[in-house]
């Protein structure tokens, strides 16, 4: 290098071809770990799968290592870390992810070092390890009795380690909780000045709007539980704010959990929010009214998709026209052979971002308390319908992928567990193969007595026997255990 | 200069990569500071980067590796778009850096904006029952405990994953998403929902979005959306029977509003001063829903399009127009705009319009040159019966380009009907004291309309005469010979070789040319 002149091959493009490379590297290292996961968990290591599936992780990484001489997979919250580099989600990796960060946590590891001495036999022992590990319960050796089986099996060139735990951490967890509560306060706040402004006629300020949405999507990318959790809040606000608000987030979280980009959750979001925008011009004593409503009063509610799009037309200083957001609240009531409401003429593809609010919509309302369902439905038994039914006109492949995001027992369903315990959903596992074992909240003593906060409880995990000491075996109403579900989440 | 400027900034970041790792300024309301130091001040808001931050909320601001590279250009239009934001703009800096999703700058804010946002609180207490109640509860609701009561096989397990079809459905979704044309959709709800809705105030204000949606779609440069408003606005008019004579009327008037002479000139001044151009296809889409009323407007935009490409496109357009509107080619042709006549007399000639003859007589009495000569070619090239009358007076034009264009072309078309008009001024005096080309053309329609009846008075002047006889000049002599080369019998023939041995050189030599036209 010239004394005083800049480098060449500046270290920025050094730190870009690194990241590219780790990236795509990366996420082909998970996802044959992933395979050869899998295979093994199926068939036994004869089989010519399983076989090919660790003969492509040989390869797989060896060719990292041949750049990065040494790897480190390490878990961060709801993130996987290869050599500091964030592995991106996307739909063609996104079950791997979510199998490899569960089997890993199931194991009590935070992070895993691969050097170049590596074999093949090696990671063969590795994975068959990981495999009967993540089976065992969760203890706080079980990590380092892990790492001696590795050791003892003369795995020289793996290592495993715990996870990071630092009181940093529970500090952050609850700066990132209280993070979310503000974002949450904020966007029924701003969601409300806007739908406000435009029943008035004055002009609605979209900045705001905009900044909701971007520190929704944010917060998703981020911490997307803590933000879940508070669409559980029932009488924050009024419900048509609220329900905006939520959908936003059911949204953001779906279409994150589908791999979109930030810019295109952005897009997402603030069709969402949207979406009923329509209702600032049905008139408050048809939104508000108490008891049923009379075929002219459901003609005019029904009339809300469409007034959306003229709402959204009015609506001043939004710079460019919210053309998505005009389609998805137009859209958002239409079935997927085009029934439902508003009728259409000619011909039409659901928007995906339609569809995507449809289900979010659809599963807000109905667990939702409202003037016209006093009481709210299971959220359990509203997946259920959207996925059983098919007359509701869902689209089947994303109420799907809502299932794989919110788990069979969404966040904040209260439940009774085998051991006679009542507990609240608290997020669903992140391994989406215990669909049906979400980490919950215990809120009940032994004696019966309801507890606050309670203490979590990872319905996955097993005992020395390994069995699971405790499983759902009914889904219950929270009130009748004198349970406000929100106070858990707040 | 610009070039330079940034040359110079990413130099300046690459110097301070060999010191740090990273760049992390304090920002005040006029000064950056960097490790505590002033680095940056400027008193004056209006011109200070530090405010343009400050003031939207930006506290610190950090660069990393690699922002000289891939981000500092972006992230400097960021800062001069923000500076540019009127306060009521659907923007602030912060919603702009965000957008920008940068990896190698972050920033830490301050949330200005107050939303009156109440505090999330727990809830109030719900009175819960004693612990044996709640106990005795759950054990009258839940099922006896079991071992393996819930297990995997209790699940569908294609719940599980998206298969690989699933996932690609979802991929193909999202990319049709960010395909499709996004105005095309809403413009299909807009006319659905025109359809649909009987209620006159919504009926109204549709119409009303569709009508101030038009200046904006052409602003953007989207004909094919105004093509298509023009194309549903007609099919409703026919379907939507019920239409209230209000609606209707503002519906059928949009295609006469946008092919008025004021709306069409912005589009076609828009069109040729765009740096983007629309396809043949998007525009063809658009013109072809213009009312023939359009066509005068574009003869006028025509001559004054500087952009060869959208001329091509527009004379396209007009000249569909055109040939199914010969009446708006009349009215084109009267017009009080001499460029736009013109126009539309070289596009008549090119579409041989068998109509426009009718709209070109009055022109022949312009004093306009161009023009004139422009309605002989086009007259020559439509060459009907009524272009030929027309033809026929033009060889008395009193600009002898016409005359000679006219008069060739009625002689090489065998135009009879002019011969008697021809023969008199061929006999008369009206070309004595023209030049030879003239004389020459005239001549030669003459021998080819009058034949061989016109050989005895060619012969006259052809012949040398005695000496009492006026001897004609060797100019109408040179042009007899040429006309009887174009008689083509023996008898002229014979005449011509009479005259072979002339003594002038030049009624010699036109007899020569003249056997040579004659043959054998």
């Amino acid at each position: 290098m010239t004394a005083g002149g800049p480098p060449k091959g500046s270290i920025a493009e050094t730190v870009q071809t690194t990241d590219g490379f780790l990236r795509h590297a990366g996420r082909d290292f998970l996802v044959v770990l992933y395979t050869a996961v899998r295979s093994l968990k199926l068939y036994p290591i004869e089989n010519a799968q399983v076989q090919k599936a660790l003969d492509d992780l040989t390869t797989t990484t060896k060719h990292l290592l041949d750049v990065e001489k040494e790897i480190e997979l390490r878990l961060q919250g709801e993130f996987i870390f290869v050599n500091s580099t964030r592995l991106r989600l996307d739909l063609d990796n996104y079950a791997s992810f979510s199998h490899i960060l569960g089997v890993l946590r199931q194991s009590g590891i935070g992070a895993v070092r691969i050097d170049e001495g590596v074999e093949r036999k090696q990671l063969q022992i590795f994975v068959s390890l990981l495999l009967s590990y993540a089976a065992k319960e969760v203890t706080a050796t079980k990590v380092f009795e892990l790492a001696q089986k590795l050791s003892d099996a003369g795995v020289t060139h793996i290592g495993v380690e715990p996870p990071l735990e630092t009181d940093e951490d529970a500090e952050d967890e609850e700066r990132q909780k209280e993070a979310a509560k503000r974002t949450y306060a904020r966007s029924v706040a701003v969601t409300k000045e806007v739908i406000n402004s435009i029943r008035m006629g004055r002009t609605a300020n979209v900045k705001k709007v905009k900044r909701a949405v971007q520190a929704i999507v944010d917060q998703v990318l981020n911490n997307e539980a803590s933000l879940m959790g508070l669409t559980t809040l029932r009488d924050y606000d009024e419900y048509t704010f609220t329900h905006s608000v939520n959908v936003c987030i059911f949204s953001v979280a779906l279409g994150r959990k589908l791999g979109l980009t930030k810019l295109q959750l952005y897009d997402l979001g603030m069709a969402a929010l949207f979406h009923d925008v329509g209702k600032s011009r049905v008139p408050l004593e048809v939104l508000n009214k108490q008891g049923g409503l009379s075929d002219e009063e459901w003609r005019i509610m029904q009339a809300h998709p469409w007034l959306g799009v003229l709402t959204l037309f009015g609506l001043r200083g939004y710079g460019e026209i919210p053309y998505r957001g005009m389609i998805v609240a137009y859209e958002h009531h239409m079935k997927t052979d085009l029934t439902g409401y508003p009728k259409s003429l000619r011909p039409r593809d659901l928007s995906i971002y339609s569809k995507i609010v449809a289900v979010a919509d659809g599963f807000d309302a109905a667990t939702s308390r409202r003037v016209y369902q006093t009481v709210p439905i299971q959220p359990d038994q509203v997946l259920k319908e959207m996925w059983e039914n098919p007359r509701r006109g869902y689209d089947q492949i994303v109420v799907k992928a809502f299932i794989n995001l919110i788990g069979i027992y969404p966040v904040g369903t209260c439940v009774i567990l085998d051991t006679y315990e009542v507990a609240l959903v608290h997020s669903a596992n992140p391994d989406v193969t215990h669909v049906h074992r979400p980490v919950v909240r215990i809120v009940t003593t032994p004696e019966g007595g309801v507890q606050h906060p309670g203490f979590l409880a990872d319905l996955a995990q097993r005992d020395a026997e390994g069995n699971h000491p405790r499983s759902i075996v009914k889904v219950t109403d929270p009130v009748k255990y004198g349970i406000n579900v929100s106070d858990y989440f707040v | 200069m610009y070039q330079r400027a940034v040359d110079n900034i990413r130099a300046s970041f690459r110097q301070i990569w060999q010191a740090t790792d990273d760049l992390v300024f304090d920002v005040g309301e006029t000064e950056l500071r960097w490790e505590d130091n002033v680095v940056y001040n400027q008193e004056q808001r209006g011109e200070s980067i530090a405010w343009t931050l400050y003031k939207d909320g930006v506290r610190s601001l950090a660069f990393k590796p690699g922002v000289e590279e891939a981000e500092i250009v972006s992230f400097l239009g960021v800062l001069q778009r923000a500076r540019n934001l009127q306060a009521d703009a659907a923007d602030d800096l912060l919603t702009l850096l965000w957008a920008q999703d940068f990896q190698f700058v972050s920033y830490t804010f301050r949330e200005l904006v107050s939303e009156n946002a109440a505090p999330i609180e727990a809830g109030e207490t719900i009175t819960s029952a004693p612990p044996t109640d709640v106990r005795h509860a759950v054990e009258a609701e839940a099922p006896p405990k079991r071992e393996g009561l819930v297990s995997i096989d209790d699940f569908d397990t294609t719940l599980y994953f998206l298969e690989d079809n699933e996932v690609a459905y979802l991929k193909k979704d999202v990319e049709r998403e960010y395909a499709q044309d996004l105005r095309r959709n809403v413009l299909s709800m807009l006319f659905d929902l025109l359809e649909l809705q009987t209620y006159g105030t919504v009926r109204a204000e549709l119409i009303s979005i569709v009508e101030n949606f038009i200046p904006y779609l052409l602003g953007a440069a989207d004909f094919r959306s105004v093509a298509l408003i023009l194309r549903e606005s007609r099919a409703i008019l026919q379907r939507a029977r019920e239409l209230i004579p209000e609606h209707r009327q503002a519906l059928e008037g949009l295609p006469t509003r946008l092919s008025q002479s004021d709306s069409l000139s912005q589009l076609l001044q828009a069109l040729d001063e765009s740096a983007v151009h629309p396809t043949e296809e998007d525009l063809s889409e658009l013109f072809q829903e213009l009312r023939p009323e359009a066509l005068s407007t574009l003869m006028v935009w025509i001559a004054k399009l500087h952009d060869p490409y959208v001329r091509d496109l527009i004379q396209g357009s007009a000249a569909r127009l055109a040939q199914a509107n010969p009446a708006e080619v009349l009215k084109a042709l009267a017009s009080e705009d001499g460029a736009a006549q013109l126009e539309m007399v070289k596009l008549a000639g090119r579409l041989k319009l068998p109509g426009a003859p009718e709209g070109m007589e009055r022109l022949l009495a312009s004093e306009d040159r161009g023009l004139k000569l422009a309605l002989v070619e086009a007259l020559t090239a439509i060459s009907s019966p009524s272009a030929m009358r027309l033809l026929e007076k033009a060889i008395d034009d009193g600009d002898r380009d016409v005359r000679i264009a006219a008069v060739r072309f009625l002689g090489s078309r065998g135009y009879r009907n002019a011969a008697a008009r021809i023969e008199s001024m061929v006999t008369g005096s009206k070309l004595r004291n023209a030049d030879l080309t003239e004389k020459m053309a005239f001549f030669e329609a003459f021998g080819a309309l009058v034949g061989a009846k016109g050989i005895p008075a060619l012969e006259k002047m052809l012949a040398a005469k005695g000496l009492l006889t006026r001897k004609e000049d060797p100019e109408t002599r040179a042009c007899a010979a040429m006309a009887l080369g174009k008689v083509r019998t023996p008898e002229a023939r014979a005449v011509l070789e009479r005259a072979v041995q002339d003594k002038d050189p030049l009624v010699r030599n036109a007899v020569t040319r003249a056997l040579r036209e004659v043959g054998t």
